[in-house]
């Protein structure tokens, strides 16, 4: 095989690369952050009596899981627009992640809350805990920690995902992967560095959440 | 919002789903297949295979997707492995779905008790006679809703295909909308497509949850 490999590709996009990093970094924690809280605003929803919230929460998680991401992204980014909500590239790939991350969260805190023994209910309801103080200090706790290891995985998901608004022009890693070898040709290169740096992000991240869960397991 | 349009492009919509179903299948058979090896080469005595095949399978996790069929299409000719769009969607998205079996087969099998071998070997079947008799069957039951999961978002995951242009339905879509301007209703449409194919799927996974958990 007569190809070179060219290690001063690399070299010339590693500093952009890494701020692509930085901004796929950035982008899944704000992401996340926002898909925990309406997770569990929506999760916390589900648990109401009558069956028109809970089956609207459903209706939710059941539409955004079941249909690509990708999809979800256009109908946002150029499908929206046509009913006059226009959305900058940002905005509309922040909140397709956002929605889709949240219907697996409220899914995964459903669970958690409901995998709380209901003697933990009574109990705290027994020592004069209201209804919302029972929640608030003994339910969710539990529940959290409960789900944490599916969240984690969420969050790991969500970082890889992320790469997919590249294709509306949000700018993060895959973005500038593609700009720099679109320019230079060196896709090879430059692909390769990128998943390299996708796979130190994941593999991080992977490590620090199993030391979290490890320190929440010992809390215990 | 004008429906006529979506009526209007049904059939080829359709025609983008059956391409859809066949990307997904021919995956699932390659992908399975793969992964349930390399998931059992984690199994194996020789220690530096079974650490290759967990460093590989790590690997390829922790890339996104969209990354790999770029990798495969626009990088891998570049040192003079072209390959067309359709198998070069394949293959990525086998690479992925080869991997996560990997996963899925490795967990099954670690949730054997462990008395489960031992008592195997003990009755003086070999190592291999233990993993096909007794502890694959065992695990496979409990390996079927997380590879269910895995088979939706896989057929979600064909439409990444769209990008190189594979044409499949979100591609038939994107057709579609260039002819017609309808991005919103044909999109929807498009969702609507996928949502039918992978429900049951998930439905499947959940129920299949829920009954592993109480027995």
């Amino acid at each position: 095989m007569a190809y070179t490999f060219d290690w001063s590709a690399i070299w010339k996009g590693l500093p952009y690369l890494l701020e692509g990093a930085g901004l796929t970094t950035v982008i899944s924690a704000v992401a996340m952050f926002l898909a925990l809280v309406l997770g569990m605003v929506l999760a916390l929803l589900s648990q109401v009596p009558g069956g028109l919230v809970p089956g609207l929460v459903r209706a939710y998680v059941e539409v955004f899981r079941n249909t690509p991401l990708l999809i979800q992204i256009f109908i946002v980014f150029f499908g929206l627009p046509e009913l006059g909500l226009k959305l900058s590239p940002f905005l509309s790939g922040l909140s397709a992640l956002v929605l889709y991350t949240a219907a697996y969260n409220t899914e995964i805190f459903r669970a958690g809350l409901q995998a709380v023994p209901t003697g933990q209910h009574e109990a705290a309801r027994s020592t004069g805990l209201s209804g919302l103080q029972t929640m608030r200090y003994i339910i969710i706790p539990q529940a959290v920690r409960i789900s944490f290891p599916a969240l984690g995985n969420n969050l790991v998901s969500l970082v890889k995902n992320s790469s997919l608004v590249s294709i509306i022009g949000m700018v993060e890693l895959m973005f500038v992967a593609n700009d720099i070898s679109f320019n230079n040709f060196r896709s090879f290169e430059i692909y390769g560095t990128a998943a390299v740096l996708y796979v130190i992000l994941v593999l991080t991240l992977t490590r620090a959440l199993t030391l979290t869960e490890r320190r929440l397991l010992r809390a215990q | 919002m004008n429906w006529t349009v979506v009526v209007e492009n049904l059939p080829y919509l359709l025609r983008g789903t059956v391409s859809t179903l066949a990307i997904s299948a021919a995956v699932i058979v390659l992908g399975t297949a793969a992964g349930v090896m390399s998931g059992l080469l984690r199994f194996v005595p020789w220690g530096w295979l079974a650490t290759a095949v967990a460093w590989g399978v790590e690997f390829i996790r922790a890339v996104p997707l969209l990354l790999q069929i770029f990798f495969i299409f626009f990088g891998l000719p570049a040192i003079g492995l072209e390959i067309p769009t359709f198998p070069a969607a394949v293959l990525a998205i086998s690479l992925w779905m080869m991997a996560n079996t990997a996963e899925v087969v490795r967990g099954g099998i670690q949730s054997i008790p462990r008395g489960q071998f031992e008592a195997a070997r003990s009755t003086g079947l070999s190592g291999l006679q233990t993993m096909r008799y007794v502890i694959f069957p065992q695990a496979v039951r409990r390996m079927l809703p997380p590879f269910v999961g895995l088979c939706t978002i896989l057929i979600k995951d064909t439409s990444l295909a769209a990008i190189i242009g594979v044409f499949e339905l979100t591609r038939a879509a994107q057709e579609t909308i260039e002819r017609t301007f309808r991005s919103f209703e044909i999109y929807l449409v498009a969702a609507a497509i996928y949502f039918v194919i992978c429900f049951p799927l998930t439905q499947f996974a959940r129920r299949g949850e829920t009954r592993l958990q109480h027995p």
